[in-house]
């Protein structure tokens, strides 16, 4: 056993931060790993963009990758300490779609000669920002009852129906969406996956408007849409395995979220020994001491569970488990800090412009928002922090799974 | 004991609703947050003519007398609803004041025009160094001949942008007062907040506003108990409005896990998902007896601080339970704010830090406790 850092990932730690020192202005409020805010807001995803273009310049973007896709073939663990202080600073710029468990990894994974030619060095470049297509309207924890058509019709899949809350759809250009291309055979055994790229005519993207009011997600409506044959990705009718993956990959997200709250608690302890209630500073209260020192004391366990399950990944152990732990933990755990958030500034906490973000904040309107209205932001968020993803349902119920416990029983098959 | 309701507050409840169904659909609510006004105006006069602005003044002012109980079931119902508008702070906060300490010319002066509601009241206390302790307010009148000058900034003040009349809590001396003042006097400003939810709070600056001795409320340095009794009955009547909210969430989270199909079957058919809605409903009740107790003390005028703090102690931690996992069973659906789930789940919260969080009625409950 041995819980510290080499000297090396630390210097490397502080190479990262270092950058984002630079890169970044010194009263950048933080976006999260989520991306809604550069989704949603022009200003931002500027940044974002310029951000990712810098990335690109270190070599970071795809850092893992094979050289001769324009990759940087490092170790695993940079790249996990690369995500852990981006996010932790809320930088911008490293899209989650493309290089933490996104579409990159897939094509890497399951992708011809010519896709990972062809998308790789685009990705590596900053050149593209992606998204990712699975939900329906009816299937949401149940993709596997995923509607999409795409029939092969000469050198062109054929695509007609609907996607719904797509991430960064409006945004993105590129996408791995998920089809239906047997409609025979029993539910995941017709799906398959095709690279869409989202200026095909028959596409229209509508953004939905989140609870948050955040403009960030989409619905997406395929009309006879043409996607090249050569855009599949995997097997024909094999996109279930390729899907398995994709889920998994996105499980890590779980860690993504834990690094981005500590940075939204260490903002409410600032804000308790800034703030003066009764004339004494928040933070001399023992009640608001003993809270913010419980949230600590659960994140620190949270993230000594990410680095558990980085570890897992470093020595090619089975992640699937902790994974699934670490989602679930991930999304409570914001919601936790944000809930704490609002207890503690009481009245204050309802305020704040759309997005939280400082740069919304209207001088007139704010005069008495706190955190730049930060902790309302986050309340309303995080509620699909355990929902987005995979819910934490359905993740607990693959941890139970995990253990071996017999399964539910399956209702008949449809045919 | 008797937990049930009398006829005619279940009628009560059953116009209310029928009311509600008919009139405000919540495609309507999301319509009018988006406006400054908040409200819709007809809704308020139909509501007047339904004689609700005036339901528990006396019947010389044009009011129908009922109790606080009866309001209670009124609230719920607006809840329920996810009414917007200035009926909490003129029907719950100004006219009870108006009625508890008003002279014989103030209320005849103020009242019947409620009842008929041609007028919209609000209470400015809070500010931003104190919330409740009248005491340690900054605002302040000072005597100038016959009438009093208020300067001074309250924050959180419900409707003030469409008030009529502002009941402010200012320094007189080393006490506060209250004072009647016209919304529209010279050096008055309201300015509205970047809040939560449906609802309206305002910034109110008394720059070098001029209020005539005639227009105090109460006496002299009388605010303290004024304004402790008026939160105290506020907190029991919010609580009845997150119950309204948390039944409705309740009932949405029902039907949808009924109808919503996942994996072949309706997900209320998973056991996790009956787990949540059985909590839910452990909340709910606990929540809705334990303030039909405190409302029903307060109808009464038995003394309740501690069990209307216990009420909202309650009723503000489960009701933003109730609220998340309602958002927990609909998944992203609704997430997207075309939903109406999102209201509620404002609703939950804004009612949890109005008139006392658990900080502050936990602090009562320790006090009442001997403690
Ligand atoms: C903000 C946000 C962003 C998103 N971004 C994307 C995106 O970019 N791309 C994309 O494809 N999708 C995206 N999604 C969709 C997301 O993947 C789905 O919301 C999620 O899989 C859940 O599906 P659902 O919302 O339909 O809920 P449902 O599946 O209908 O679930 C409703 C409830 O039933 C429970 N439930 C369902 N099945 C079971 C079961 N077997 N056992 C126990 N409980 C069960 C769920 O846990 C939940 O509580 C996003 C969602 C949100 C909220």
């Amino acid at each position: 056993m041995d819980f510290r850092f080499t000297d090396e990932e630390e210097a490397f730690r502080k190479e990262v931060r270092a950058f984002l020192e630079k890169e970044l202005p010194s009263d950048w409020p933080g976006v999260d790993p989520d991306m809604y805010h550069e989704d949603a807001f022009d200003h931002i995803h500027e940044v974002s963009m310029e951000t990712q273009k810098k990335f690109a310049a270190k070599g970071w973007l795809g850092l893992t990758w094979p050289k001769k896709y324009g990759g940087q073939e490092q170790p695993l663990w940079k790249q996990m300490i690369l995500e852990q202080e981006v996010t932790y600073r809320g930088a911008p710029g490293v899209d989650a779609y493309q290089f933490i468990g996104g579409l990159g990894d897939l094509l890497l994974q399951f992708g011809t000669e010519e896709q990972k030619e062809k998308y790789l060095p685009m990705m590596v470049r900053g050149e593209i920002k992606c998204a990712t297509g699975m939900s329906e309207p009816n299937a949401g924890s149940d993709l596997a009852n995923l509607q999409l058509r795409a029939d092969l019709q000469g050198d062109y899949f054929i695509l007609n129906g609907q996607k719904t809350w797509q991430s960064a759809a409006h945004r993105a250009q590129l996408a791995p969406v998920y089809v239906r291309t047997d409609p025979e055979a029993y539910k995941h055994r017709g799906i398959s996956i095709v690279l869409v790229d989202y200026r095909t005519p028959g596409i229209t993207i509508s953004p939905l408007v989140m609870m948050s009011g955040l403009e960030a997600f989409c619905e997406v409506f395929y009309d006879n849409v043409k996607i090249p044959k050569e855009n599949l990705l995997g097997e024909l009718n094999g996109g279930w395995k390729v899907m398995m993956a994709a889920l998994s990959h996105e499980r890590s997200y779980g860690i993504m979220l834990i690094m981005n709250i500590r940075r939204d608690l260490d903002n409410l302890v600032k804000y308790c020994r800034e703030t003066v209630v009764n004339g004494e500073p928040l933070s001399n209260d023992t009640k608001v001491r003993n809270k913010l020192a419980d949230m600590a004391s659960q994140l620190e366990v949270a993230r000594n569970m990410g680095f558990k399950m980085n570890y897992l990944a470093l020595t090619g152990g089975d992640v699937t488990q902790t994974a699934n732990q670490i989602k679930v933990l991930g999304g409570v755990m914001t919601q936790r800090v944000a809930a704490l958030g609002m207890q503690i500034m009481g009245l204050y906490g309802q305020l704040g412009p759309v997005g939280g973000n400082w740069r919304q904040m209207d001088p007139n309107k704010d005069k008495w928002t706190k955190l730049g209205g930060r902790t309302k932001h986050l309340y309303l968020s995080t509620v699909c922090n355990t929902i987005a993803a995979g819910t934490t349902e359905v993740a607990r119920n693959a941890i139970a799974g995990g253990l071996g416990l017999p399964r539910e029983p399956k209702p008949a098959p449809k045919k | 004991m008797d937990f049930g309701l009398s006829e005619s507050q279940e009628m009560l409840r059953k116009i209310a609703r029928d009311f509600f169904a008919d009139k405000l659909p919540k495609t309507l609510v999301k319509e009018v947050t988006g406006t400054e006004k908040g409200y819709p105006a007809d809704l308020w006069k139909d509501m007047a003519e339904l004689g609700w602005m005036g339901l528990i003044l006396p019947e010389e002012y044009g009011g129908s007398e009922a109790n606080f109980a009866d309001l209670g079931i009124l609230i719920e119902e607006m809840g329920r609803a996810c009414m917007p508008g200035p009926f909490f702070s003129t029907v719950v906060l100004g006219a009870p004041l108006v009625l508890d300490a008003g002279n014989a010319a103030q209320k005849k002066s103020i009242l019947p025009r409620v009842a008929r509601g041609e007028i919209i009241l609000t209470v400015a206390f809070a500010e931003a160094q104190a919330l409740y302790d009248t005491a340690s307010y900054q605002a302040e009148a000072v005597k100038a001949g016959d009438a009093y000058v208020i300067n001074g900034t309250k924050l959180f003040v419900p409707d003030a942008h469409v008030a009529d009349y502002i009941i402010c809590a200012a320094k007189t001396g080393r006490r506060a007062t209250l004072f009647l003042v016209d919304a529209r006097a010279p050096g008055v400003k309201s300015k509205l907040l970047p809040s939560l939810g449906a609802e309206r709070q305002c910034e109110v600056t008394f720059g070098d506003v001029r209020v005539s001795k005639a227009n105090i409320l109460g006496g002299l340095n009388k605010a303290g108990t004024y304004i402790e009794k008026m939160i105290n009955q506020a907190a029991a009547a919010k609580c009845a409005e997150m119950v309204g909210g948390a039944g409705q969430v309740m009932e949405m989270s029902v039907t949808y896990a009924k109808e919503r199909v996942q994996f072949g079957r309706a997900i209320g058919s998973q056991q996790s998902i009956q787990h949540h809605l059985a909590n839910m409903l452990n909340d709910l009740d606990e929540c809705r007896s334990v303030t039909s107790r405190a409302i029903w003390m307060i109808s009464e005028g038995l003394p309740c601080a501690r069990e209307v703090s216990v009420a909202k102690c309650v009723v503000n931690e489960a009701c933003r339970r109730v609220a998340w996992l309602g958002h927990q069973i609909h998944g992203a659906i609704a997430f997207q704010q075309d939903h109406d789930m999102h209201l509620y789940f404002k609703q939950a919260k804004v009612g949890e830090v109005a008139f006392g969080d658990n900080g502050y009625h936990g602090e009562v409950i320790a006090r009442e406790l001997g403690l």
